[in-house]
């Protein structure tokens, strides 16, 4: 498709073309008259390649049928006419025309390949200079500002950043505000994530080309560059030229993004650390007065002095029962520790479940004494390969939360069931029941229900680390309620092998 | 200090810990001797043997573990060692190394002195050759081999009577697995802890009342069983 504009281009070219070659003329003729010159037809070649190199191609062919007509009046006899008289003249005439016509197409491309070449260097110094820049880029506000000058030097024209963050835009609020509604509304698309590249006209007869800095990572912002007015049929390689240089930039980015991120890591995961080994320390400091208090309560209690009078005895027991929640406590968080650190190596080995049942019970017999206490354990329940000692704390966290809550007096059901392939150990209340929020929220770390947070203390560590250690056994923990106050049953359940894979024993004897 | 109590060597480098084990061990009929770390502890074992050692194991000089094992390497003095919780591996450990048994910190008086009693009182059926262990119904004669509850003669099979043997010759303290399989079954059966599980779901039906609710013979989860003294049945201390 040929413009206006460029047929106006060629007419002017052809005109000039023209006047070049009336001038070669004057000189011929001056030439001719003086000193009977005959043979110079070639001078005709000066203006078809000077056309060629200035003008392009159809000026050049323009000025070569005038050459070719002006020889044949000078040049050829019978002199000063356009007549040819000889046959050999009308084939050197045609081979001017031939060696006019190559001149001056050769002429023509050795300027765009000039041309281009000459662009192509100063592409490629700016490229080479941009990629220096990012290659010492240090902060992502240095390279919003590299992108920014190499694009517009690109283009040439104006180059607007959006969302960068790092204050590579700070500088860039007048440009933003100047820009159309069109343009605005344009690139709140591409902020939007519903496109990651589009062209828009401005209005004002500019086409504006506004995509993602990345597009991989939407949080590098948005370009927007103004094309000028460009022909449809270049915008598109104007838009790869910007993806080559937007992809290294974009690359430098991420790098840089990565370098933060990590060192970001490095810094949570060292407070991580300081912290654990705080919770270690203060717990391993605790722990050992809290030793001499329960032991010192425990002894205390059995003094003849103390024994015979019950208000003291109850007291000893104050101490001791406090002294063993304490203890309990920390022990969470010292599980909570080991949890978090990924340090839970389960030492499976063959156990019988009530073994698991009956030894949770034991250690919380002072603590369920509050409570009507009944077994319900089947006979030759098969034996699961587990941690014994893992599966003993989360199920004696489970007795102590039945016993926390629920009122002293309501009895509290323990079992332990043989149900399809797994063994499910079961505890139920009849205490404050669960509503299906707090059921879903169940075993969240530090979750603790809304309803009794003012009225029972604890840390909401101790189902999480029930569920962690049964987890780590390859069971599951599952929590029932009816509602508010209807109880509640929370179940174990841990997957045995089929009976053919329980263990055996050789003849005894 | 009466020169016929029982001898007791605490070593622990807590001054409070020391405070009340020696009120409590007093109280209970023992005269305490005190030792803050390892070298005291063993300097004291030689100077003035005890009839029970109660260590901890976290000592300024030296581990635990160490002064159990150059204590045993000449006593066989009755051992109670105080351990912290979650560290199954390590109890074990130090059981297989000579200790009688443990007791997890923080521990009630009552447990710790059931704990060294069971210890004396077995060192003492070792030297006096006595036959019969009783532990609550339950009777063993071990040099007529023959188990009753309550009057009532009992049947096992050879291992089984092994088993209940060897629980019985320790009974009231902790016995670990691999002692049992040794014992029972052999060095090559040292890992096959479902053997035990096996014989104790038979041996507990034919001693136990109810053998899902064991009175008798107990599992220590993770390092073994233990047939338990009732409370009070055996006040080695009060009788010396």
């Amino acid at each position: 498709m040929v413009g206006m504009g460029a047929v106006r281009r060629e007419l002017r070219g052809s005109a000039i073309a023209l006047v070049m070659v009336a001038v070669t003329t004057l000189v011929v003729y001056a030439l001719t008259q003086s000193l009977e010159v005959r043979r110079g037809s070639v001078i005709y070649l000066l203006p078809v390649l000077l056309a060629g190199w200035h003008l392009g191609l159809i000026p050049a062919l323009v000025a070569a049928v005038a050459g070719v007509l002006w020889s044949g009046y000078f040049f050829f006899s019978p002199y000063y006419s356009f007549y040819l008289a000889r046959p050999n003249e009308i084939l050197n005439l045609v081979l001017f025309m031939v060696v006019a016509g190559v001149t001056s197409h050769l002429a023509n491309s050795m300027k765009t390949q000039t041309e281009i070449a000459r662009k192509r260097e100063k592409e490629m110094g700016d490229l080479y200079a941009f990629s220096r820049r990012l290659a010492g880029a240090s902060s992502a506000a240095d390279i919003y500002l590299a992108i920014q000058e190499h694009l517009a030097s690109l283009v040439q024209r104006k180059v607007v950043l959006f969302g960068t963050g790092d204050g590579g835009d700070r500088d860039a609020k007048s440009d933003q505000s100047a820009l159309s509604q069109r343009v605005h509304v344009a690139i709140a698309e591409v902020q939007a994530g519903r496109t990651l590249a589009t062209t828009v006209d401005d209005g004002a007869g500019d086409i504006w080309l506004i995509r993602r800095v990345s597009q991989k990572n939407a949080d590098f912002g948005v370009i927007a560059i103004d094309l000028g007015s460009v022909p449809p049929s270049d915008i598109e390689e104007v838009r790869k030229r910007v993806d080559d240089v937007l992809s290294d930039a974009a690359a430098t980015l991420e790098r840089l993004d990565v370098a933060r991120a990590l060192n970001d890591a490095k810094m949570r995961s060292e407070t991580e650390l300081l912290r654990e080994a705080l919770i270690g320390s203060v717990s391993h400091e605790l722990r050992t007065p809290l030793a001499s208090i329960l032991g010192a309560a425990t002894v205390l209690s059995k003094s003849a002095v103390i024994a015979k009078d019950e208000r003291l005895t109850s007291l000893a027991g104050v101490v001791r029962d406090e002294a063993d929640r304490l203890n309990n406590d920390i022990q969470n968080l010292l599980d909570a520790t080991r949890i978090s650190r990924e340090q839970i190596r389960p030492r499976q080995e063959w156990i019988e479940p009530q073994d698991i049942v009956n030894s949770a019970l034991e250690r919380r017999r002072r603590r369920l004494s509050a409570h009507t206490l009944s077994l319900d354990v089947d006979s030759n329940l098969p034996f699961i390969y587990v941690d014994p000692v893992l599966v003993e704390q989360a199920f004696g966290q489970i007795v102590d939360n039945a016993a926390k809550y629920s009122p002293p007096g309501s009895p509290i059901t323990v079992a332990a069931k043989r149900n399809g392939r797994d063994v499910v150990l079961s505890v139920h209340d009849e205490g404050v029941g669960l509503t299906a929020q707090e059921n879903a929220q169940l075993g969240e770390r530090f979750f603790r229900g809304a309803r009794h947070a003012a009225t029972t203390s604890g840390s909401g560590l101790g189902l999480w680390i029930a569920k962690a250690f049964v987890t780590a056994n390859g069971g599951k923990i599952e929590a029932a309620s009816a509602g508010a106050d209807q109880g509640t049953t929370v179940s174990i359940h841990l997957p045995f092998a089929t009976p053919a894979s329980q263990p055996e024993v050789g003849p005894d004897e | 200090m009466n020169e016929a109590n029982p001898v007791v060597l605490v070593v622990d480098d807590e001054v409070q810990i020391r405070r009340f084990l020696r009120a409590g061990l007093e109280l209970d009929g023992f005269a305490v001797q005190d030792a803050e770390t390892g070298a005291d502890a063993l300097r004291w074992a030689t100077l003035k043997p005890p009839d029970l050692v109660i260590l901890d194991l976290g000592l300024p000089d030296m581990d635990g573990a160490e002064v159990l094992e150059r204590l045993r390497a000449w006593s066989s003095v009755p051992l109670i060692v105080l351990s912290v919780r979650s560290n199954e591996a390590e109890k074990v450990r130090l059981l297989e190394s000579g200790a009688d048994d443990y007791v997890v910190k923080p521990f009630g008086m009552a447990e710790l002195l059931a704990r060294a009693h069971a210890a004396m009182r077995r060192h003492v059926r070792v030297s006096t050759g006595e036959p019969v262990v009783k532990v609550g119904p339950l009777a063993i004669d071990l040099a007529a081999r023959i188990v009753t509850i309550n009057g009532a003669r009992v049947m096992l099979t050879p291992k089984e009577y092994r088993l209940l043997q060897l629980l019985a010759q320790h009974a009231g303290n902790v016995v670990t697995h691999q002692f049992l399989l040794k014992e029972v079954w052999g060095s090559p059966h040292l890992h096959d802890t479902h053997y035990l599980r096996i014989f104790v779901r038979k041996l507990r039906q034919k001693i136990e009342v109810d053998p899902t609710q064991p009175r008798i013979l107990l599992t220590e989860l993770g390092v073994g069983y233990r047939l338990v003294v009732p409370e009070g049945a055996s006040q080695v201390a009060a009788a010396n």
